[in-house]
Parts: structure tokens; sequence; C-alpha cells
């Protein structure tokens, strides 16, 4: 329990400082938003705009307090309210803009990591089981080119040839028909068929390298006395390798859980733009042109905390398989 | 009970065919513990475990080897014969032949509770489940001497220390109930007192239970406490076998004389030890006739150098493979 | 009855086959660090291919003035969007001795009645090796005129096509290796410097230093670096040379990069402070600089540069990620993303599929590394297996 407690407290100094880091990153470009909101409201009315005009604009949006009560102010809306703040470039809030992207990164998150470990944890205990095989080398070129061959260009091709064999609208998370609509269960299912090729792209070199891994731990564990020791109590082979050498070899695989995630959400942006996507990815690329920080820093956090808090649960997931964690050994 | 005859092995490595076993024959009976000592790299292993058909991949068993196993309803079964993955097979392991091995840690799965790992054992061949099967686990730990075993059923191998952890090996070839009980080198890596606690314990063990037991190591004195007969193997053959206290009272083949000479005695201070001379050569590059020729202070040149020495008996149950007694017998 | 006598097995002298197994026994014990890894590494052939690879594309991108008939940013505004003119023997006319391309005239597309250059089967050039070219400088540095290779009559010879202003793609590639490469290596060098810093003060001080160093890497580390730069290229004003986005996109991959290599130091350094030959050197008085330098340093020397290299691939795929959607590299600054850019749309693949080219070399690059980081890695562990 007390692993429990030390893992949890540290998460929240982590999301503390992550917090503190990413206001910082949203402190950083120079000028704010006050000049071109005046710009933007004064151009094309023939009134020239003053200093003191920017300054009042600036007094109004609250833009002129000090960083650590602007910083207070936003931390203190998400934690409280929910609420990222205005989201000036769009003039609307942060929320508004984000609103669904979130469930839909989410998912897509979650469709990867499912793809990722569905596949990669079976056939890398298949191809440490039968070294040497067809299988084994096929699979060890797989990840050869897994590692080298970019998400984006893997989606690139992707979409080339599934729009040459598949027809249209394979791109881009729904059908036209159910792009706008409500949610409903035909609209779950619809988003259901379009995250597989996304997720595949995502998952795609972080399937190479958990294949790799399952099957080293698992060649490792294999040759274990206690494997041989197993197999000398009578049990069959099948439920030997199951029981045994196979828990152990998840070990790495669940360790780099949050890992993973840091790197799809590094991925996304990229393959969404590839592909189409409309979700958080998309966003930050419109905010970043229209120089929002408020849009941007709240995504970033955003997918910042997903990950540490990922990365927390992967330690415990951990912790719970392995008793050696536990007791410290 | 057991009974190996001509049992050779050969693995397919890297560097060719490599022989580590080769003609090998023993035997043993219930109630009775044979003794198989020799160097590392003599084979002893390699002949238990292809008993139990724990061998890896690249290993054969030569076709003409025989390895038959009497179970407890008085059937032979021909184990050479058996597919790897037979049910037979695998009611063999455990049921019918345990083995316990040298180092204890590395046999229990760290991430199950040793009360885990035995209730399967229980499991698979005694039958039981549930409830009945932890308390027949908690009993078998108190019966090889572990201090309140109910607590101790739930914990992790780690937990434990180092004597602990082997009686529980012990604890867990014996809940499956074998009538034969293999054990490989169990009491080397133990300290000395932990070690005649743990000797004591599987004597003590055998007696009650009536298993036949087949207790592999290198140390002579271990032999000398634990074993009824014992068998000497040198480079994948076995050399001299016959009642423990004969055989190191008056050691036949010259490769247990020198075994014997080599040990440092406690009661005389001495100005030299003596080893036996040489190197045990590697099994890929087996010398010619008798193995043993090169380090042999007695060997008959012309003779011992190109023909193997058949085995010569020499009464009272003893055996030796030594052209020195076959002249002896043949005359 | 003990043996008086003590019989040695080689009384006998040793033939010819046992003294070389002798004398390459002898090498082998008597061989230093660096010469065993050489050794091993050698006989690790994929590996040794990766390097030939790298090697090469280093070269091609170093001496691209030289390699490249022409510059990266000269139009032929006669052959737009063009395809790859590959040298041949022979042709409908017959053959010759010397490799040659058709000539190009230029015609209108019935369809979209744009001029296109299509080749012309009547007229030939011939390639011509160490060709005059436009003076340029070499690395910046060296003048030079010469060009490996051209076309004769001062036509122009593109081997890879060219893109929609008629830049020639070979050429533009080979600049775009250099630029790749070196932003690989820049990143990498600055995340080394900082995980070495960082890290070695953490493993080697232990205690709550490292604990507060710990944190602050778990906090690095925990930001995915391409949302990341996306927020942060807000803050690069439009103004800035594509210089100087260069410096400022290696500066931040490198100084997101670093927690990965410190946690590698530092758990290395960990490990080796408690290792016995580091107890032994100061129990035989050695002072800390000496011990660390000497004793502590060569053990992970050989797995830090594994790591350096493998660090590699994931640097130059971000650059290429972020110029590939446009905020990376500026032009007229070239990199394989910059090309690939152009190259995004479905139409490109269908009507242009040479402008992936690039691509190409992003993969082959990645994997070299790769395959060269497993080579190393291989060698350099001194516990591993014979192969």
């Amino acid at each position: 329990m007390r692993f429990l407690a030390e893992r949890l407290f540290g998460m929240v100094v982590t999301l503390f400082l992550v917090s503190v880091m990413v206001f910082f990153i949203m402190e950083l470009p120079p000028g704010d938003y006050a000049e071109r909101y005046a710009f933007r409201k004064y151009s094309g009315t023939g009134v020239t705009m003053t200093e003191q005009d920017v300054e009042a604009i600036r007094a109004e949006l609250g833009l002129d307090a000090p960083a650590l009560v602007r910083y207070g102010n936003w931390i203190g809306g998400i934690l409280l309210h929910g609420d990222f703040g205005p989201a000036y470039a769009f003039d609307t809030s942060v929320n508004t803009i984000i609103g669904d992207k979130v469930w839909l990164t989410l998912g897509l998150l979650f469709a990867t990591l499912i793809v990722t470990y569905l596949i990669a944890i079976p056939i890398g205990i298949y191809a440490a089981v039968r070294r040497g095989s067809a299988v084994d080398y096929g699979l060890t070129v797989f990840s050869y080119l897994g590692l080298a061959l970019p998400n984006f260009l893997l989606a690139l091709v992707l979409l080339y040839f599934s729009n040459r064999w598949f027809g249209a609208s394979v791109g881009g998370l729904f059908s036209a028909r159910y792009a706008e609509a409500p949610w409903s269960a035909a609209k779950l299912w619809d988003l259901v068929k379009h995250l597989w090729l996304p997720a595949l792209v995502l998952a795609w070199s972080a399937l190479a390298y958990q294949i790799q891994t399952v099957r080293a731990t698992m060649s490792d564990e294999i040759g274990k006395l206690s494997v041989t020791a197993a197999r000398a109590r009578g049990l069959s082979e099948a439920r030997l390798l199951i029981k045994y050498p196979a828990r152990l070899a998840i070990n790495p695989v669940v360790s780099t859980i949050g890992f993973d995630v840091n790197r799809i959400f590094s991925e996304l942006p990229i393959v969404a733009a590839v592909l189409g996507l409309t979700e958080l990815g998309d966003l930050l690329l419109k905010s970043y042109l229209d120089l929002d920080m408020n849009v941007a820093g709240a995504i970033l956090l955003m997918l910042t905390v997903v990950i540490v808090v990922m990365n927390v649960f992967s330690d415990l997931l951990l912790a719970w398989l392995d008793p050696r964690i536990r007791l410290g050994g | 009970m057991l009974r190996v005859e001509n049992l050779t092995v050969s693995f397919r490595t890297d560097e060719g065919r490599v022989t580590p076993v080769q003609g090998v024959d023993f035997a043993v009976a219930e109630g009775r513990t044979l003794g198989l000592v020799g160097e590392s790299g003599s084979g002893k292993s390699v002949s238990t475990k292809a008993v139990m058909r724990l061998l890896p991949g690249n290993a054969g068993i030569d076709p003409a080897s025989r390895i038959r196993f009497t179970d407890r309803q008085g059937e032979e079964i021909a184990i050479e014969g058996l597919k790897p993955g037979a049910r037979a097979l695998r009611r063999l392991r455990g049921g019918e032949i345990g083995m316990i091995f040298q180092e204890p840690m590395a046999s229990f799965s760290p991430v199950y509770t040793i009360g885990n790992q035995i209730v399967e054992a229980i499991g698979l061949h005694r039958g039981l489940k549930g409830a009945a099967a932890r308390d027949l686990a908690v009993g078998m730990l108190a019966k090889v001497g572990i201090s309140n075993p109910g607590a101790r059923v739930d914990q992790y191998p780690q937990e434990l220390s180092g004597g602990m952890r082997q009686r529980c090996m012990i604890a867990l070839a014996l809940s499956a109930g074998p009538r034969l009980l293999i054990a490989d080198e169990p009491t080397t890596a133990l300290d000395v007192t932990i070690q005649a606690q743990v000797l004591e314990l599987m004597r003590g063990l055998q007696r009650d239970l009536g298993m036949g037991m087949i207790f592999i190591t290198h140390d002579l004195g271990v032999i000398a406490q634990i074993a009824h007969d014992v068998a000497v193997m040198y480079l994948g053959t076995i050399v001299e076998t016959g009642p423990v206290r004969a055989v190191l009272k008056s050691p036949a083949h010259p490769y247990t004389r020198g075994l014997i000479a080599a040990i440092p005695r406690l009661d005389r201070i001495e100005v030299r030890l003596h080893p036996v001379p040489g190197d045990i050569p590697s099994p890929s590059a087996r010398p010619a006739g008798c193995p043993f020729h090169t380090r042999c202070a007695d060997r008959i040149a012309g003779l011992c150098d190109r023909v193997a020495p058949p085995v010569a008996k020499l009464g009272e149950g003893r055996a030796t493979r030594c052209h020195l007694y076959a002249e002896r017998n043949a005359a | 009855m003990t043996a008086t006598t003590d019989p040695t097995p080689q009384a006998r002298p040793e033939t010819p086959a046992e003294r070389r197994g002798r004398l390459r026994r002898e090498r082998y014990y008597s061989a230093s660090q660096w010469r065993l890894i050489w050794w091993r590494f050698r006989r690790h052939w994929a590996a040794m291919v990766a390097a030939t690879i790298l090697g090469l594309m280093i070269l091609l991108g170093l001496f691209a003035e030289f390699f490249a008939p022409y510059g990266a940013t000269e139009r032929d505004r006669s052959y737009l969007s063009g395809p790859p003119q590959v040298p041949m023997f022979c042709d409908r006319n017959g053959c010759s001795t010397r490799p040659f391309v058709h000539g190009t005239k230029t015609e209108r597309d019935p369809v979209t009645l744009r001029a296109r250059a299509v080749p012309d089967p009547e007229t030939r050039n011939h390639l011509r090796i160490l060709v005059k070219g436009e003076s340029t400088r070499i690395l910046g540095l060296f003048p030079s005129g010469i060009r490996l290779f051209g076309l004769e009559n001062g036509a122009r010879l593109h081997l890879w096509g060219t893109d929609a202003q008629g830049r020639d793609v070979f050429s533009r590639t080979l600049y775009a290796t250099r630029t790749s490469l070196t932003i690989g290596v820049a990143g990498v060098l600055i995340a080394f410097v900082m995980a070495l810093t960082i890290g070695g003060v953490a493993g080697y001080f232990g205690g709550w230093i490292d604990s507060v160093i710990q944190r602050a890497t778990e906090v690095v580390r925990v930001i995915p670096v391409i949302p990341l730069y996306m927020g942060l290229a807000a803050a690069m004003p439009k103004e800035w040379s594509s210089t100087q986005v260069y410096f400022a996109m290696t500066l931040i991959l490198g100084l997101f990069g670093w927690p990965t290599l410190a946690r590698r130091i530092r758990s290395q350094l960990l490990s080796i402070r408690g290792e016995d030959y580091v107890l032994a050197a100061r129990l035989a008085g050695a002072r800390p600089a000496r011990i660390i330098a000497a004793h502590m340093l060569p053990s992970f020397t050989s797995f830090i540069i594994v790591d350096l290299v493998i660090s590699f691939p994931y640097m130059i795929l971000a650059e290429t990620a972020l110029s590939f959607i446009g905020l990376g590299l500026r032009p007229p600054a070239v990199s394989w993303g910059v090309m690939l850019q152009q190259a995004q749309s479905i139409a490109a693949i269908e009507q242009a599929p040479w402008l992936f080219i690039p691509a190409g070399f992003v993969v082959l690059a990645v994997l070299a590394f790769t395959v060269l980081g497993d080579g190393l890695r291989d060698a350099a562990d001194p516990y591993a297996e014979a192969r």
C-alpha cells in the first residue's frame, strides 16, 4: 500500500511541475494576444490604435497581471471549473474548441494500445517458442522495417493503397454522413470502422519494437531453470509456457506503456495531418498558426497529463504483476 | 525400479557432434539411494535428465539405449520410446519420478507463491484441489521441517533463506508423491551446516516414504552419508560401481583411488595435497580407448589407449571398467 | 596407493596446428579492449554493410557540391515535373560505348494544356565525367567548378527527375542528405552533452541530488516532443532566416532528447560505482578523477556509443516529420522532410512518384543506424556468446 501512496504522491508532484513547465512554454512567444486582438478589432475601421488602447485591452483581458497570478488563475480555472480559459483566436472558450476532440484522441490512443499489445504479445511469444522458424525470421525483418519506416510515410502509402482498393473515405475518422451528426450507436460503429487505419499506422513502429522485446525476454525465460523444473513436475508444455515464461515476458511491455503513449502522442499530429483526421493534433497545428497559446497550452497539458497518468498506471500494473517489485527486491 | 542400459546421449552443437554420455548402465531399487559421483563435465546431470527426458532440443538419445521404469501399478515403461509431449511422460514426471535441483532459487518461479507452485503439482498428480490441496501443501512443508508452514505457504521464494528454499523444493517434489527422487547436486550451493540438516532430512524422508533416490554430487563425503550404492562417472562412462562402504574403503578403479586420495584430511596435516593429475578432456575431444588413460598412472601402453575396457565384475555387487581388472577376470 | 609419477599429457613437441592455435589464443588474450570490439564487429556482416552505407551517405552529403550536377535551388524551366532520365547504352537507333540520355523537347500536354518536357528519341546527349559546372564552394570553403558528371552540349541531366519547380531531385537529395544528417549529429551532440553532465552528476553523487535530478528528468521526459515543438514553433518569429530555424530546431530537439540518455548514463554509473574493481581501485589509493577516467569510463563508453548511435534515427525522424508537415526547416534550406513535403498529396504519388526517392534515403539511413547500433552493441558486450 505504501507503494501505491508513494507513486500517487509522485504523480501529483510531477503533474504540478509539468503544469508549470507548460505555462512557461505558453508564455514564451513574444508579444501577447492583446496586440493582435487590437489589430483585428481596429483594422479596417480607419481608427489608428495607440499604445494606450492596447494597454486598455490588455487590462481588460487580464493580461497585465504578473505571471504568478496568471498561472494561479489558469490552474485554478482548470482544477476547479474544468475551464481552460478563453481561446482568443477563435473568439470562444478553449473548452468549446477542443470539445469532442479529447474523446476522439483518447479513443484513438486506446485503440492503438490495444492493437499493439494484442498483436505484439502473442506473436512475440510464438516467435520465441519457435526460434529459427520462417515466422521468426520474417518477424525479424518486419521489426527492422517497422523501426525504419516513419509512420507518416506509412500513412501515405496505406492511404494510397486503400484508396485504390477500397474506394474513398478511408481517411478521416468518420464518413461524410456522420461527421457532424450527434452521437449515436451508429456513429460509434462508424468511428470504430475508421479507427483501424490510424491505429495501425500509429501502432506500426511500436509493434515492431515490442514484438522484438517480447521475443527476446521470452527466449531468455524459456531457458531458465524454473521452466525446466516446471517441466520436470509434469506440466504440459502449453500450460507451462503461459504460466511461467510468458508472465515474465510481459513485464518489459508493461513497463514501457508510458513510453509508448508518449510516442503515440508525439506522432499523432503528423499522422493526423496526413490522414486528414480531425482531432487534437490537427487543432494544435491551427493554434500554432494563429498564435493562440491558450489552446496550444491546454492541449499540451492534456496530452502530458494523460502520459503521466499512464506512466503511473504502468508502474502500478507492473508491481501487481511482479511481486519482486512490490517487495523491493 | 529404474533400469538404465547402454545410455548414450549426443548433442548437435556448432562444433559438431558431442557425446557427453556413452554406454552408461545403472539401476536403482526401492528404498535405496544410488550416488552418482564425478567431476563437472562427467555427464552425471545429462544422464539423469535423459531419464526424465528433460534434455534440450539439440540433444538426442541413441536408439540402442534403454530406460525402463516400473511404475506403481507394476507396469514397466520404456521411457526411451515415449514421445516428448506424451501424456504418459507427463504423468511420470513429478508423479512417479521427481527431481530437485542445485539452485533452489532458480527452480522456483519468482512471481508465484510457494503454495501456488506446490498446489499446482498436487492438482496435477494427486487430483486434489482447493482447500484439500492447500492442506496437503502445508502438511508437506511441515514434514520437511519448515516452521510456521501455514504462513510460509503464501510467501514468495525470494522471501525465504537458502536452506528453507531447498526444503521447500524438496516439499514441492515430494508433494506429487514420486517413488523415485533424482537429486541433482541439491546441497552443493548450501553451506556445510545447512547441508548436514538437509541430508538428514532427505535420509529421514527416504526411510519414511520408501523412495528410491539418485543423488548426484561431486562430493565424496556427501555420498558416504547418503548413498547405499555408488557409481563413479568419468567423461560420460561409469568407471566403477558398488556398495558405498566397499568402494570407499577399497576403491578399484585408478580414478576412484585418485578421488579419494585427493580429499584433504582434517586428521592429518600433510605438506602437499594430491590432486588427480591433468585435466578432464573436453567431451568433443574424447581420448581413444579408456577415457581415463591420459591421466592414469597405471595405464598399460598399447592397450589402455586403444581398446575401451570391458566391465569387470569384482564380486559382492561391485564392478569396474578397467583393463587392470579385466585381465584378472578373463583369467 | 598414490601415483608416484606425474604423467603430463604434453610430453611431445606441438604440431603446427597446435602452434597456430596457441598463437591465436595469445593474441586474443593480450589484445586491448578496442581491438577486441573491432574484431567482433568485423564479423557482423550486416553491421559492416550498414557502416559502409552510412559512410557513403556522409561522403555524398559532405561533398554534395561535387557529386551533384546542379545547385539545390537551380530551376530548369524547360523540364518541370519531369520524370527521371536514366542513362542507357542502346536505343532503337543502335548502341554506343558511352552512356547517353535522350534530349528533350517541349510538348503541350493534351489534357492540361501545359508545356511539358518529353524525351526526344532522336537526339542523344552523352554523359561526361568531371564536367565543368557552375563555380561554387565545397562545404562553403573550397572554391571548385568541377562536378562529377554532366551532359555534353550543356544539356541538363536529371537522373531522378525534377519537381514542380524544375529543381533537380538528385542534386537536392544530396544536399538534403547533408542537412538531415547534420541536424541529427547536432541534435544528438547537444542531447549527449547535457545527458552526460546531468546523468553524470546524478550517478556520481547519488543522494538527494540524484532524487532532484530524477524528478526533473521525469518531467522533461513526459512531455511529448512533437506537440511540444509545435507549441514552441509558435514562438519562432516568421522573420527568422532558415539558418536560424535550423539552429533552433536542433537546439530544441537536443534539449528534449537528453532524458533517455541521461537515465542510461546515470544507471550505468550507479551500477559501476558498486563494482568490486572500483572498490579495489579506491583501496589501492587512486584519486577519484583517476578512478572515473581509467576505470569507470572505459567500461561504459561502449554502451554510451551504442546509445548515441541509436539516438540518431530518432533525431532524423523527428526533423523529417516536422519538416514534412511544414513546421520544420524553411526554404531555401532543403532536407529530406522538406522534399517529402511536396510528395504529400495522392496526386503526387500517382503523377510524380520520383519525388518519393528521399523517403528511401530516410528509411535507408534509419535502418543503417539501427543495424549499426545492434552490431556495435553485440560487439561491445564482452559477455555475449561468439557468433
